[in-house]
Formats: C-alpha cells, structure tokens, sequence
C-alpha cells in the first residue's frame, strides 16, 4: 500500500477547528459544491476549517476539481490518493491521521444533506455530545430503498438496543476522541455510531433535511445482502463479545445442545419404553447432529477464551471518563 | 508524590449516594485504627444519582481517597480491575459499596496475609439475604466452582477479598470473573485462605443482582478451568471433551455393526449405525483439532514463557 500524497513531506497537522474528512469514490465526485456549501456554514460560524479528500481508488474528473481547489484555498485542501480502493474506514483513518481537526465532520462526496443542518449538528457537539448522527427524515429517495434502509435500521436497533434511526447515512460529526478508542475497519465505517455509544460516547441524533441521493435505487445484488449480514454479525460480536467470546458462542451453542439432547433423551426413551429401534429413526440421527453441532459451537468458543486470555490481557473492557487519584489534591484530568 | 499505601481498598459504586458516605467512614475507622495507611479507591460505575458528588466531597476532605468515573456502566469487574490498575498499595482489598460487607473485617484479612497467604477469601457464613434468589443459587454455584476448579472456598461470591498486590496486576480479569480469582490464582500456585466475615444487611437501595446470571456463571465455569489449569496445555483439555465422544462411537460401532450370534460384523452394515458413529466421531475428531489450534496460540503469544514470572507471587 503506497498512497501517493501529493504533499510529498507532509508537514505536522495545523490544529483547526474542523476537519472535514471526505472520501472520493466517483470521478463525478461534486467537490465543488461540498467545499463551497459546507465552507460558508463554517465560516458563517466563525470557525478555522480544512478538507481532506481522500480518494479511494478514483482520479478522473474529481481528482482535478481537487487540484483546483487546492489552488485556490490552499493548505485548507488536503490530498491523499490511494492507488486502489480500501474503503471508507481507511479513508477516515487517513484522513484524520494527516488532518488536525479538533471536530470531523464526515461528508459523503454529493450535497446530500442541507448544509444548514451541518451547523446544527456542530452546535450540538458544542453542547456537549461526543458524537452527532444524521437521520435523514423525510427521505428523498425512492421508497423500495427507504423500506429496505428502514428495515435494516430496525432490526439494528432491536439486536443492539441502540436508538440510532439512520446508520446508512455518513454525514456525521464528532469530535477527534472518538476515533481513539474506536477503531474502525472494513465495513465497520456505517456501524460508527453504534459503536462510539457502546464505549461509551454521548452519541446524539439529529433529524436532517435530506436533499438527494446517489445510490444505486432498486434492489441490490445478492452478495450486498450477504455482506451485509456478515457485517450485522460481525459488529454485534465484536461489541459486545470480544472480551468474552463463550458467551456468545456458549449461548448458541448451549441451545443446540439442550434442543438436541432433549430430543435424543426422547429418542432413548421411547427405544426402552416401547422398543422402538433407534438407529432405524431419522429423528435420532437429527437430535445426535444437533447435539454434536452445540458441543462444537462451545468448542470454538473456548478457543476463543484461549485467544482472549493470551493476546489481549491487556484489552481493556472499560473506559475511564475522568480520574480524580493525584495523591495532592483535586488535580483533574480525563 | 506521597509514598505508596500500605493497602488499597477497592469498591465498585454503582447508585450508592447513601452508603458512599458511611462506607469511607467506616473504612477510615478501621484501617486508621489498627494503623495501616491506605488507600480508598471509589469506581464510579456511571452512576445515576449524586453518588459520583458524594465521592468527590470526600475526597476534598480526604485526598486518600481516589475516584474513577466510568464513561458507561460496565460492571462490577471492570469497575475492579480499573481499581487494580489504579492501585499502589501492597496489598489491594476489594469491598462492596453497599455496606454489607463490614469494613471491620479488613485488619484481620491483613493479619492473614502478612502470615503468608497470597489471597484472603471472606465467608459470609451468616449471610443476610432473601434465601430462594440470593442464598440457594449462591450455594449451588459455590459447591460447583469448588468442585470444579479444585479449590476449597465456601462463599465465591463474597466481594470482600485481600490480594497481594503482585497478584492482581498479574491476572487478568473480565467479564464476570471476579469470583473466580482464587481459583484462577491457584493455576499459578497462590496460597488461599479463607475467614468468616460479618455480612450485614441491605440498608440503602436494592439488590443489583438477578437470577439469569446463573447461566453466565456456568459458561465461565468452564473458561476458568481452562485457564487455571490448562492454560499451557489446552490440548488435555480439548482432549477431555474428545473422549466421551470418542467412546460414544465406539459404543455405537460395537452395537451396530457387530454380530453378536454369529460373532461376526453384519452382512450389512445398517446405514444409520453408520451415520450415529460418524456423528460421534466428528466432536471427538473436531476437538482434538480445535486442541492443537489452541496449543498453536499459546506458543505463538508466548505466554507459555510467563508463568516463571506469576510463580515468584508466591514468594514473601
């Protein structure tokens, strides 16, 4: 992986206000418009602001929209340009590795949202959230893809108990802590927000005036509903399994083998109660693979706990917000 | 910087506005009065009364008192082990922040370490609360952690415990484990006693503590024999969960395919004895697999080397 930055010794990050981390996945990317609506909001509110565009693969038309911006506004338009695409996650990690926002505001790479919205949201980081989440409410786009959005946040908040309404909606801000203690990798990009609020952050919701959509309308391939399934899984493990892995494949695995043993308790039962010969019943064999199915799904559990227990003594499950242990006196610190 | 405390008294506070104050009363009665310098370190687990104003209070009028603020409740054990980080003292106690351990007890447990125990288990051989939710399934349980992992403790669940310090800093602790540091520190050869403590019951507030945790505390039964005893060969134990299946199939092999008349396999082997054996065979097989993928990680995170270090614990 060798990004080629168009700085080529980037200097140290210039402190700011905001950053705004935006990743370019189109050459039809609408920079223009982006840096223009968004700037003037900062601006208008007084803040020091920057852009890191970071382009994941692409160049094309976008890529000298960027160079003309840079022209123009200079050090507040930062470049990186990865020779292939990784995703979103990298593209906030990079950009907020070479930006010194104090804030990131993430944008997706069309004016999505209104702007005005974007100001509102900073005032509430102002007020004291950790997080901002967009929930585009009404929506513009057409409705197979709002009931498909809708069902899939619904069922994220049933398995993860969080109220976030929108999480297919990137236009977020939150302020630099954030990132961490929360890494994000792969696909994890559109969990964000749930996962800031299981460590812990204050995440807050802000309904915002949808003005467009990009997206593909209609349904989607198969395999983006299988990724996104596997993405579902992954997150909810991760959150709230990582530190104790047989718990979760315990559970699972318990009930295949308390459903299977039943059945098989049954199975046995019957053969001494009324002579009914067991290797001859399909229900016996469908017990015995369900019961031998839960012990092997404990069994990776435990190798879990060995994983756990021997690479990650040090991972912590907790997240101290403020200590107040100087032996002086009331010295405070975060 | 002060020089560090004799003892560190750890509590998890989790909505005790009104125990907070009378517990470091309490605390300071004790440990001033048999004269060990101390100190009390108070985990607030994301409190949602004024227990976190209370603690800061003290701590103006005490500087030896410590507070840890939680971003989000995370329990009782993650609110000990950040107080383990946190700790200076040689010996670290843990303590409930409900009052119903009695702060009294903690000369003793003091006394028990410095005869050379490396943990001090407290008994609450009277204990105070309701029978049917709190008592019988704490017995069970109890009877069972013993059982299990090989170490005589009558009352696991008994928040209020001494440690040398050097033991705690070793081990690590989560989820809900902390009943289960005695047994875990007997895998690296730690010497525990046990005394009877005075339990007392509920003054403020309720119970925290529900019935589904059984389940919880069953599944970690098995994590903590695992890594208390087997923790450098996982492959034995894989292998103790290989063996009934492996004798299963067996038994299905001898009864299904076997003659007994004619002292001969059947003609025809029926295909479902087949099946059942196979089915047995696949966890035996599959754990002695999942054994060795455990010995790979232990010799790849070089902690096989560790234990030199976790046996010196032993030492005075």
């Amino acid at each position: 992986m060798s990004p080629s930055t168009s700085n080529r010794t980037p200097p140290a990050p210039r402190p700011r206000d905001i950053t705004v981390v935006l990743p370019v996945t189109s050459p039809h990317a609408e920079l223009d418009q982006v840096v223009a609506s968004l700037s003037e909001q900062f601006t208008r509110m007084g803040k020091d602001w920057e852009f890191a565009l970071v382009f994941d693969g692409v160049r094309g038309d976008a890529w000298r929209k960027a160079e003309e911006l840079r022209a123009r506004l200079g050090d507040r338009i930062l470049t990186i340009a990865f020779e292939k695409p990784f995703g979103e996650s990298v593209c906030l990690s990079a950009g907020a590795e070479i930006s010194g926002g104090r804030v990131i505001v993430t944008s997706p790479q069309y004016v999505q949202i209104d702007p005005v919205e974007v100001r509102r949201m900073l005032e509430q980081i102002e007020a004291g959230a950790d997080m901002v989440a967009p929930w585009r409410n009404p929506r513009v786009d057409p409705w197979l893809n709002r009931l498909q959005s809708a069902s899939f946040n619904w069922l994220m908040r049933k398995i993860n108990g969080g109220q976030i309404h929108d999480l297919n909606c990137y236009l977020r801000v939150f302020k630099r802590e954030v990132l961490a203690d929360v890494s994000v990798y792969g696909d994890m990009y559109r969990f964000l927000p749930l996962i800031a609020q299981r460590q812990g952050f204050r995440v807050v919701e802000a309904q915002v005036r949808h003005l467009k959509e990009w997206g593909k309308a209609g349904f989607f391939g198969v395999g983006v509903y299988i990724r996104r399934f596997l993405d579902v899984l992954g997150v909810v493990f991760l959150t709230r399994f990582t530190l104790k892995p047989l718990r979760f494949f315990g559970s699972v695995g318990l009930v295949l083998t308390v459903f299977g043993g039943g059945l098989l308790a049954g199975v046995i039962y019957q053969k001494f109660a009324f002579g009914e010969g067991l290797y001859n019943r399909p229900l016996f064999l469908l017990a015995l693979m369900l019961f031998v199915l839960g012990v092997q799904v404990i069994g990776f559990g435990l190798v879990g706990e060995i994983i756990i227990y021997t690479q990650a003594r040090n991972l912590r499950e907790y997240r101290i917000e403020r200590a107040w242990d100087d032996d002086a006196g009331d010295e405070e610190r975060s | 910087m002060r020089s560090a405390p004799q003892v560190s008294v750890v509590v998890p506070v989790f909505n005790e506005e009104d125990s907070v104050p009378i517990l470091y009363e309490e605390v300071r009665a004790a440990l001033d009065g048999a004269g060990h310098s101390f100190e009390l370190i108070l985990v607030d687990d994301h409190s949602t009364d004024t227990s976190l104003a209370k603690m800061l209070e003290l701590r103006r009028r005490d500087s030896r008192v410590k507070v840890l603020h939680f971003r989000r409740n995370y329990g009782q054990t993650a609110a000990m082990s950040a107080g383990f980080e946190r700790a200076r003292g040689r010996v670290v106690v843990t303590l409930d922040g409900d009052l119903q351990n009695d702060p009294a007890d903690i000369p003793r447990m003091l006394a028990k370490i410095d005869e050379g125990f490396d943990i001090v288990a407290g008994w609450r051989k009277a204990r105070k609360d309701g029978f049917v939710l709190r008592r019988a399934p704490s017995q069970v349980a109890n009877r069972l952690i013993a059982w299990v992992t090989d170490t005589p403790i009558h009352d696991t669940g008994c928040t209020l415990k001494a440690f040398r310090a050097q033991l705690v800093k070793n081990l690590p602790i989560y989820a809900e484990q902390h009943r289960f540091l005695p047994a875990m520190s007997r895998g690296s050869g730690a010497r525990v006693a046990e005394i009877v403590v005075n339990h007392r019951a509920r003054r403020f507030g309720y119970s925290k503590y529900g019935l589904e945790r059984a389940l919880r505390v069953l599944l970690d039964l098995f994590v903590i024999k695992l890594i208390s005893q087997f923790a450098h060969r996982p492959l034995h134990y894989f292998g103790l969960f290989s063996l009934p299946f492996a004798a299963l199939a067996l038994v299905v092999l001898v009864t299904g395919v076997v003659d007994y008349e004619k002292f001969d396999l059947i003609a025809d082997w029926p295909q479902y004895s087949v099946t059942a054996f196979l089915l047995f065979l696949l966890p035996a097989v599959h754990f002695v697999l999942l054994g060795l993928l455990a010995e790979l990680i232990v010799i790849a995170s070089g902690f096989h080397r560790r234990s030199v270090l976790d046996s010196l614990v032993n030492r005075r």
